[in-house]
């Protein structure tokens, strides 16, 4: 078979940039791919990775599953006879795909650089605060007494309209339209990622798809399950502390999307028919300790994460990637911002614990606006990718009798 | 050389074919040399070769006849299981202090072997990697040089001691021997340190420890040649049996910045050369050979094409990066094919990891002042009299060896 050579110099460059600077180091003895827990018999990686990546054949690895396969362990990094660093070339390929996907482009190619930090962290910043001065700024920072009642439930100030609260129409207006942005744009990626990583494989027209729900049962569910298990993580060998952060962290977000849904309808639906549901919850309520007990988790996951790859990086195991980091400091920001404004309302300081709860809608809103762009955005693609691999070799793509 | 601060001496570390040659090269010109060898023979590594590329000949026919050249030769004054202590002084003159250990066997030695006979403790026979023993008064290797005996004293039970004392018709066991510090000046020093096959151990992916059936390639030249632990048979160790399939790892340990960075350069044509070992003995053995680049030099070359014409024999890009021990005594070697991208997984009743060459000098050459290569390899300072050749100069085969112990004979005489 012969391949048309198309060398892409400014996609080289780029990888060179995200944390894949020793990418040119390799000379294919294909160590990594054997020593890698992950790669599969058939189609083993990151040997053939590296050598796309050097040639520059872009497309050849943005419609590749292996890539978002790819968890990086670092075995084939230790491994690695030449310091080629397979690993964290995996990882800024993965960057490069999220980058590529990313809608629209803008937000996309702002939330990849270190340098647009305070750009990133400012839009939001900016977005709440004017928000916050719309709706009445200072004349909103309660007394002490208030602040016991009401909390940060009044953060956006307060009227006597029943059916929906002044603070959560604010709220809403600031988060749903960031969230269905985010939705949409992780639709966009996820079509456009599928369509290319059919298109690689040569899939062509199927004579028989799967129904939605034969998709889903056969294909997206079992890819879940195995996620939430963490049986690929739990493979690693140089580098299997991780599964120790990323499993409550993964709980964590787990608690929180319920906790949050929960807020939302009961805030915005069941709120109208029953206003005592406005305000802030009772410790004892089994939603709030949900809650409490996956902010713990939050952050103990994320900080096990930070020290872990503080230590990788101090080891050489790990390049220092902003990819890698932006997501850490995020993540951090919402857990501490979350925790330290409750101990505020606790402790009874309405001016501090106005500052920070402000920090914290800040780090929400920077976590839902960049997650299709940043490394959160693995949560999306690298399930799409399990599933494809699943579907791949399943008879709808595999004609069982050819073999 | 009318210099009279110059000794006109020349010693020559390691009695290795590269260390043989430049202390021949240099006494035939008229320089007195000191040639010094730390095991109790000498030939170095080709005394425990089978044979040697590409002319395949066995050590015998190039040590021999340098054997006996050194035998003729009044100018070269040699010294075994001796060291260097120490060097002091300058290019022209250097002092230096080695040191003798103990043989516990003199010079009345005739080699008759009547001591072993005696003997009734073993040690395991490092000339042969340790694939069986030999008693623990023994002669090195069945062409040693020089002939004599040398008794592992401290393996040996004071009654083994008694008996072999009292075997010897000619006086020749001393016990009581000490290790001996002789001071020599010489204007330069040829350092021919040789190497060390790179301790496989270390390769932990490859696991070389898990089954008898993966072996090195040094281990294959002893079980090749006559005077090897099988007596020439290439079989499996542990349970002898006949060679069906056989893998060989290329790169085990080169050309991996974890291990030795450098390419070993004899290690695909040692695999070639054992390739027709395997086939001389095995018509129809299945052979395997896994690379990262197939490495033939030169004329080399015209060797490696004639192999590669074998029908059972076949060549993948990829390197192992895994055994796994099976339960039959046979090991699965695994790697990525580079060609196909698929894993491979070949189940073979032996491997041999081709292992490179590590420079036997190591971390004293820089005690003693020399300048190293960050690779363990001593760098030549001609102007100082100090002077690498062979493989402790850089990895290298036989040939260039010799050429390489010639040419540091030529810098060396201009120093002395």
């Amino acid at each position: 078979m012969s391949v048309k050579v198309q060398p892409d110099i400014d996609f080289i460059k780029e990888m060179k940039e995200a944390g894949g600077d020793t990418l040119k180091k390799c000379f294919q003895c294909a160590t990594c791919s054997v020593v890698c827990p992950l790669s599969s018999d058939q189609k083993p990686f990151p040997r053939q990775q590296m050598i796309f990546a050097q040639w520059g054949l872009k497309d050849r690895l943005l419609g590749d599953p292996n890539v978002l396969l790819c968890h990086q362990c670092g075995d084939c990094t230790a491994y690695c006879p030449r310091g080629a660093r397979p690993g964290d070339v995996m990882g800024a390929i993965r960057a490069y795909a999220y980058r590529h996907y990313g809608w629209p482009s803008f937000l996309a190619n702002l939330a990849s650089k270190s340098q647009n930090l305070p750009i990133l962290f400012g839009i939001p910043a900016a977005i709440i605060c004017i928000m916050w001065l719309i709706a009445g700024g200072s004349h909103n920072i309660p007394n002490a007494k208030d602040f016991v009642d009401f909390g940060y439930s009044h953060f956006f100030g307060h009227w006597d309209f029943k059916f929906l609260t002044r603070n959560v129409l604010f709220i809403d207006l600031i988060m749903i339209p960031t969230a269905s942005l985010s939705v949409f744009a992780v639709f966009k990626g996820v079509t456009g990622l599928w369509k290319k990583m059919t298109e690689n494989a040569g899939i062509g027209a199927a004579l028989y798809r799967p129904s939605p729900l034969q998709f889903v049962k056969e294909f997206l569910w079992p890819s879940v399950q195995e996620i939430v298990r963490h049986d690929r993580f739990k493979k690693c060998e140089a580098n299997k502390d991780r599964v120790a952060g990323h499993q409550p962290l993964m709980w964590a977000f787990i608690g929180l999307f319920f906790v949050t849904g929960y807020s939302f309808i009961s805030q915005d639906f069941i709120g109208i028919l029953l206003p005592s549901l406005h305000g802030p919850m009772s410790m004892l309520n089994p939603v709030k300790i949900i809650a409490n007990i996956a902010a713990i988790a939050m952050i103990y996951g994320v900080g096990v994460l930070w020290s872990n790859r503080s230590e990788m990086e101090e080891s050489g195991q790990a390049t220092s990637t902003f990819y890698d980091w932006f997501l850490i400091w995020m993540i951090m920001g919402v857990g501490v911002t979350g925790m330290g404004s409750e101990l505020m309302r606790l402790i009874g300081i309405p001016s501090l614990g106005y500052v920070v709860y402000y920090l914290h809608l800040v780090s929400v809103m920077m976590l839902f606006l960049y997650m299709p762009y940043t490394k959160f955005a693995h949560l999306v693609y690298r399930t799409l990718a399990m599933t494809f691999e699943r579907y791949r070799e399943s008879a709808y793509v595999k004609n069982p009798l050819m073999g | 050389m009318s210099n009279a601060a110059k000794t006109g001496a020349v010693l020559v570390v390691g009695g290795g074919i590269s260390g043989l040659t430049a202390a021949l090269e240099a006494a035939e010109v008229g320089k007195d040399v000191f040639l010094i060898e730390r095991n109790p023979y000498f030939g170095g590594r080709v005394a425990q070769l089978n044979q040697y590329f590409p002319k395949l000949c066995p050590p015998s026919c190039g040590l021999e006849i340098n054997f006996k050249r050194i035998k003729n030769n009044r100018r070269i004054r040699t010294y075994t299981m001796t060291t260097v202590k120490s060097v002091s002084g300058g290019p022209g003159n250097y002092e230096v202090t080695l040191e003798t250990a103990p043989r516990y066997i003199n010079s009345n030695c005739t080699a008759c072997g009547d001591c072993a006979q005696a003997c009734t403790d073993e040690i395991d026979n490092a000339f042969n990697f340790g694939m069986d023993k030999r008693k623990a008064i023994y002669l090195p290797h069945e062409m040693a040089f020089p002939r004599r005996y040398v008794l592992a004293k401290e393996a040996c039970s004071a009654q083994c001691l008694e008996a072999v004392k009292a075997a010897c018709k000619y006086n020749a066991i001393d016990t009581e021997m000490q290790a001996e510090t002789v001071t020599l000046h010489v204007g330069s020093i040829v350092w021919a340190t040789g190497w060390n096959p790179y301790d496989s151990s270390k390769l932990t992916n490859l696991k070389p420890e898990s089954s008898s059936a993966i072996i090195t390639n040094m281990m294959m030249e002893r079980m090749a040649a006559d005077n090897g632990p099988t007596g020439g048979k290439i079989v499996r160790p542990g349970d002898n049996k006949e060679i069906e399939s056989i893998a060989f790892v290329q790169c085990a340990g080169s050309r991996d910045e974890n291990h030795l960075e450098y390419c070993s350069y004899i290690c695909c044509m040692a695999t070639f050369k054992q390739m027709t070992y395997v086939r001389e003995r095995y018509p129809n053995a299945k052979i395997y050979v896994f690379y990262i680049d197939l490495r033939t030099p030169g004329k080399y070359e015209h060797f490696r094409e004639k192999l590669r014409t074998d029908a059972n024999a076949q060549f993948i890009k990829g390197k192992v990066a895994d055994i796994v021990a099976e339960s039959d005594g046979s090991v699965t070697v695994i790697a990525e094919n580079a060609v196909t991208g698929e894993k491979i997984r070949q189940k073979v009743d032996m491997c041999v990891l081709a292992t490179g060459m590590q420079p036997a000098l190591g971390e004293q050459g820089k005690a003693l002042g020399l300048k190293m290569d960050g690779n363990g390899f001593v760098v030549s300072e001609p102007e100082k009299g100090m002077i690498a050749a062979g493989c402790a100069r850089s990895a290298a085969d036989v040939y260039t060896c010799a050429q390489s112990g010639t040419a540091a004979a030529l810098k060396a005489i201009q120093t002395a």
